[in-house]
């Protein structure tokens, strides 16, 4: 009879422990991450996840087959967690990502920007650099079977090429393992990458009065509120976030980052794109929250002013001489970025111009002017036109020739004086005058 | 027989040197006497009286008999008499004197040798029985072995002398130590030795000699559950629970905690340093071969590593006797065994901080830890202060008489001088040492750090002690963890 009953407790003993892996893996899960990344475990237990009963497996599980999933403690695990994992649950928001600028960021191999990091710099500038904020391809490590390189992981780039198809990485915004909305709202989430000499959004933002007046009212903002709509739920002061994807009284929060973005700002002459018209009055209405039309309408003219005087009077001037040296093999480098001319027009477009753009944009004036024009100025008149008439190439000092002809440029050979004078009676600004009814040339 | 007595101790007081012998002898042995008719009565008991009684005055005791016949020999060297001569000038006629047993001299000689070697025989004796005593091995060197002592005397060994352990069974081990001994004490007498003293894990006595006495493997079964009570550092000193039901058993092949000493089993490993705590590889006798797992992320020290080793008892049970705490160890224990009392805002916060303040060497422990105590609370909640000041002394007397237990500042033992291989609260330390990802055999598996194959879970830095015997709550983030958990000790299904 004992000997019965002792095999009825080992069954049920086996029984149990089979019972509770199969009913209660992520229980196993949490058992030991508990104790070995305790903040891991600690922070999912405090966020929105934990309460909602999300767990481990719910993102982390794969199927045998899959090529990044591993075996591990009886389950297949798979440390990357793709858009598509996330859209199991936040579908629409996961649609949105994919048809977003921001899922494209991982293309940057294509670009010039990724030519210049492997070409001057190096890959492992390229991988910590470049592909940490703009996400790169996430490859399998050949040596570990189902785990990741460790070229690619770790990689919360936004526009990160993931094994199963899908573009960017959640995780760029809302870190895990949080996910606070609350950190997704702050403009430092954004800052990880939108900073630094070539699109200083966060410093731009500091220098503003909207920067200003969040760093003063941070507390009393409600960012960890559910329901999050400018005007109502918040008045202080916008983020990036605000702007550009939350929710107003009218627009429903939005992961297409660019639905209310009307210029582009990053290409060396600036356009405007497509259905700028319907951008431009998505984020005229968050304006609304807290500015009347008028004062909208002067931003926006002030804006489009400083876009339209970069691309007329330097952008396009520089773009043709540049495009000429370039046709004609002048330099005697071959590979691009040889030549010092080209490092110049570089950083005239892709630096300063973008930062007195980026600038305007936000209210920065600093970086509008100091940061910005006035450093296109310079570089274009005696850097970037000195070094091409060191060529000595006859079509191309005649298009030198003909760019300083123009009335932009005609100042270089007046005297002061007049120029002061047409600067006080106005006639100077007539140049300009056309620039602020709007994008021109488009 | 008086007479005889003062005329033969006359007669052997022939030169200064001998007249010094005598007086040496004599009187030491009177001393002796003396003090053990003390320590009989109970009226002495301190090691020092020891030290005097069973070292000091045999010692003296043999130097006086040797000088007696030193000083004998120099007379006759000085007058140039036979020995014969001698005796007659030294010695009344009566004691000299022939008879068929010889004569009194002979007899008074041969019968006082006798008492010699009997009265040498127990002082030797006595001398090592001494030297056995804990109260020798603690107290003779004082300041050196100190920490050894204090923790040695609240441990759960308290009551085994130090030689079980230390010394073992046998003349060579006896020779051993005192030779040991010898070295040690040149290094006492000249300051030589370092601070903190390293563990001699090296020289200890094989486990299997000395644990295994009276913890043999096969005693090790069932489950042992154990609590530890944690509080966190905020207003309240939140309780929080961890309880485990340990699986001490040995077991068989298959794994519970002992079964690394089960007699079936051989686990061997090598260590880089003489810390033990990375391991370059270990491996089990499966057979007649061994199954390895090397560390991939060793990284090679400098020096030779030490010879490898068959684990035993030490290797995990490195602090079986001279238990060092941690600090928030302490005051989790003093907090929950109440000695601290738990209604004072922030003990817990103020206790770990006034505990884990620096006292210098010379300074006056309690004194110390009460102001770094009042520092706290003048910094974080200023009439807490005010309402509680003899709450505070409390709390410094009890955080004092701690420090003293596990903080040495002489020795240079601070909080976590000596680590414990037991558990694994330090992150790689304990078992974790072994049971890691990186210690991988040749198809690149781990050896399992899995939670639940060396305890099962009851609470997990839960609110109540055996917080997942209770029922499940679905709300909870972590309510899968408690199905889990639950099933996993119960055997029943959730």
């Amino acid at each position: 009879m004992k000997r019965v009953i002792l095999l009825i407790g080992l069954c049920s003993v086996v029984a149990g422990a089979i019972a509770a892996e199969a009913d209660s893996p992520a229980g196993k899960c949490m058992t030991c991450h508990k104790e070995k990344t305790p903040g891991l475990y600690k922070q999912w237990f405090a966020s929105n996840h934990g309460s909602a009963g999300v767990t481990c497996l719910d993102c982390h599980g794969a199927a045998a087959g899959e090529s990044d999933a591993f075996p591990h403690e009886g389950a297949h695990i798979a440390t990357l967690v793709t858009p598509r994992d996330c859209g199991q649950c936040h579908a629409k928001e996961a649609e949105q990502v994919q048809k977003s600028h921001h899922a494209t960021a991982g293309e940057i191999l294509d670009s010039n920007d990724a030519y210049l990091a492997h070409a001057t710099g190096g890959q492992p500038a390229a991988v910590a650099g470049c592909e940490s904020c703009h996400g790169g391809k996430v490859k399998i490590d050949p040596a570990s079977p189902n785990k990741l390189s460790r070229l690619s992981w770790p990689n919360s780039g936004i526009g990160r090429l993931n094994p199963d198809g899908s573009k960017g990485s959640c995780t760029a915004c809302h870190a895990r393992h949080s996910f606070d909305v609350a950190q997704a709202r702050k403009p430092e989430a954004c800052a990880k990458c939108h900073l630094g000499p070539d699109h200083p959004q966060k410093e731009i933002y500091e220098e503003s009065k909207h920067g200003n007046a969040y760093y003063t009212h941070l507390d009393e903002m409600n960012i960890e509120s559910d329901r999050w709509v400018v005007g109502v739920d918040y008045f202080e002061a916008p983020t990036c976030a605000t702007c550009h994807m939350s929710a107003t009284r009218t627009q429903p929060v939005t992961h297409e980052v660019g639905e209310r973005i009307s210029w582009t700002l990053r290409p060396p002459v600036s356009k405007t794109l497509p259905n700028w018209q319907v951008r431009r009055q998505n984020m005229q209405d968050v304006c609304r929250a807290c500015h009347g039309q008028g004062f909208i309408d002067g931003h926006y003219a002030q804006y489009d002013g400083l876009v339209n005087l970069y691309n007329e009077k330097f952008a396009k001037p520089a773009g043709r001489l540049y495009d000429i040296a370039k046709r004609k093999g002048l330099g005697g480098g071959k590979a691009e970025f040889s030549n010092e001319y080209e490092w110049t027009y570089w950083e005239i477009w892709h630096h300063e111009g973008r930062r007195a753009r980026h600038g305007a944009a936000m209210m920065g004036p600093d970086y509008t002017w100091w940061h910005g024009i006035y450093e296109v100025g310079k570089h274009f008149y005696f850097e970037f036109i000195p070094e091409l008439r060191e060529f000595h190439d006859a079509e191309l000092d005649q298009a030198i020739a003909e760019v300083l002809a123009d009335e932009f440029h005609v100042w270089l050979n007046r005297p002061t004086a007049d120029i002061k004078a047409d600067i006080k009676s106005g006639a100077m600004a007539k140049l300009y005058a056309d620039m602020f009814e709007g994008p021109l040339g488009q | 027989m008086l007479w005889r007595m003062r005329a033969f101790l006359k007669g052997l007081s022939t030169t200064r040197t001998g007249t010094l012998g005598v007086a040496l002898t004599t009187s030491s042995f009177l001393l002796l006497v003396f003090l053990l008719l003390l320590q009989a009565a109970g009226v002495l008991g301190n090691s020092y009286a020891g030290l005097l009684t069973f070292l000091a005055l045999p010692g003296v005791f043999v130097a006086g008999l040797l000088l007696i016949p030193v000083g004998w020999r120099r007379l006759q060297r000085r007058t140039g008499l036979s020995t014969a001569e001698l005796l007659r000038t030294q010695f009344p006629p009566g004691l000299v004197q022939a008879s068929p047993f010889g004569s009194s001299l002979a007899l008074t000689i041969a019968g006082l040798t006798v008492v010699n070697l009997l009265f040498l025989g127990f002082g030797g004796a006595a001398i090592l029985h001494h030297m056995d005593t804990p109260e020798f091995c603690g107290t003779t060197c004082h300041a050196v072995m100190n920490p050894e002592w204090v923790t040695y005397q609240s441990s759960p060994h308290a009551h085994v002398p130090c030689v079980e352990c230390h010394v073992g069974e046998g003349a060579d081990a006896l020779i051993d130590a005192k030779l040991n001994g010898l070295r040690q004490m040149w290094l006492v007498t000249v300051g030589g030795y370092r601070r903190p003293i390293p563990t001699p894990v090296t020289t200890l006595r094989p486990a299997r000699e000395t644990c295994e006495k009276c913890h043999w493997p096969d005693k090790f079964y069932g489950d042992r559950i154990k609590t530890i009570a944690r509080f966190a550092a905020d207003e309240q000193s939140t309780p929080r629970f961890t309880t485990l039901a340990l699986k001490v058993g040995a077991g068989g092949q298959a794994g519970k905690i002992h079964w690394h000493v089960a007699a079936d089993n051989e686990v061997r490993y090598q260590a880089l340093d003489e810390s033990r705590l990375v391991i370059d590889w270990v491996e089990v006798k499966r057979g007649d071969r061994y199954h390895r797992f090397t560390n991939r992320r060793a990284i090679p020290r400098d020096a030779a590593p030490p010879a490898a080793r068959t684990l035993d008892c030490i290797d995990c049970h490195n602090r079986a006797t001279h238990v060092y705490r941690q600090a928030e160890d302490v005051v989790d224990e003093l907090l929950a065994d109440g000695t601290l009392d738990r209604t004072l805002p922030w003990a817990k916060a103020a206790a770990l901080a006034a505990i884990a303040t620096t006292v210098p060497r010379d300074a006056d422990r309690e004194a110390a830890i009460a102001g770094a105590l009042r520092a706290f609370y003048r910094r974080q909640d200023p009439r807490a202060l005010a309402r509680h000041p003899a709450g505070l002394d409390e709390m410094a007397r009890a955080l004092a008489a701690a420090h003293a237990r596990n903080v040495h500042p002489q020795m240079n033992v601070d909080w976590g001088t000596y680590p414990s291989h037991l558990g694994h609260r330090q992150g790689r330390a304990g078992c974790f040492r072994c049971h890691n990802q990186d210690l991988v055999d040749d198809s690149g598996r781990a050896i399992s750090s899995d939670c639940t194959l060396c305890h099962s879970l009851l609470a997990f830095e839960s609110p109540s002690p055996f917080q997942y015997l209770e029922p499940v709550r679905p709300a909870q983030p972590d309510s899968a963890m408690h199905v889990y958990l639950q099933a996993e000790f119960t055997g029943r299904a959730p």
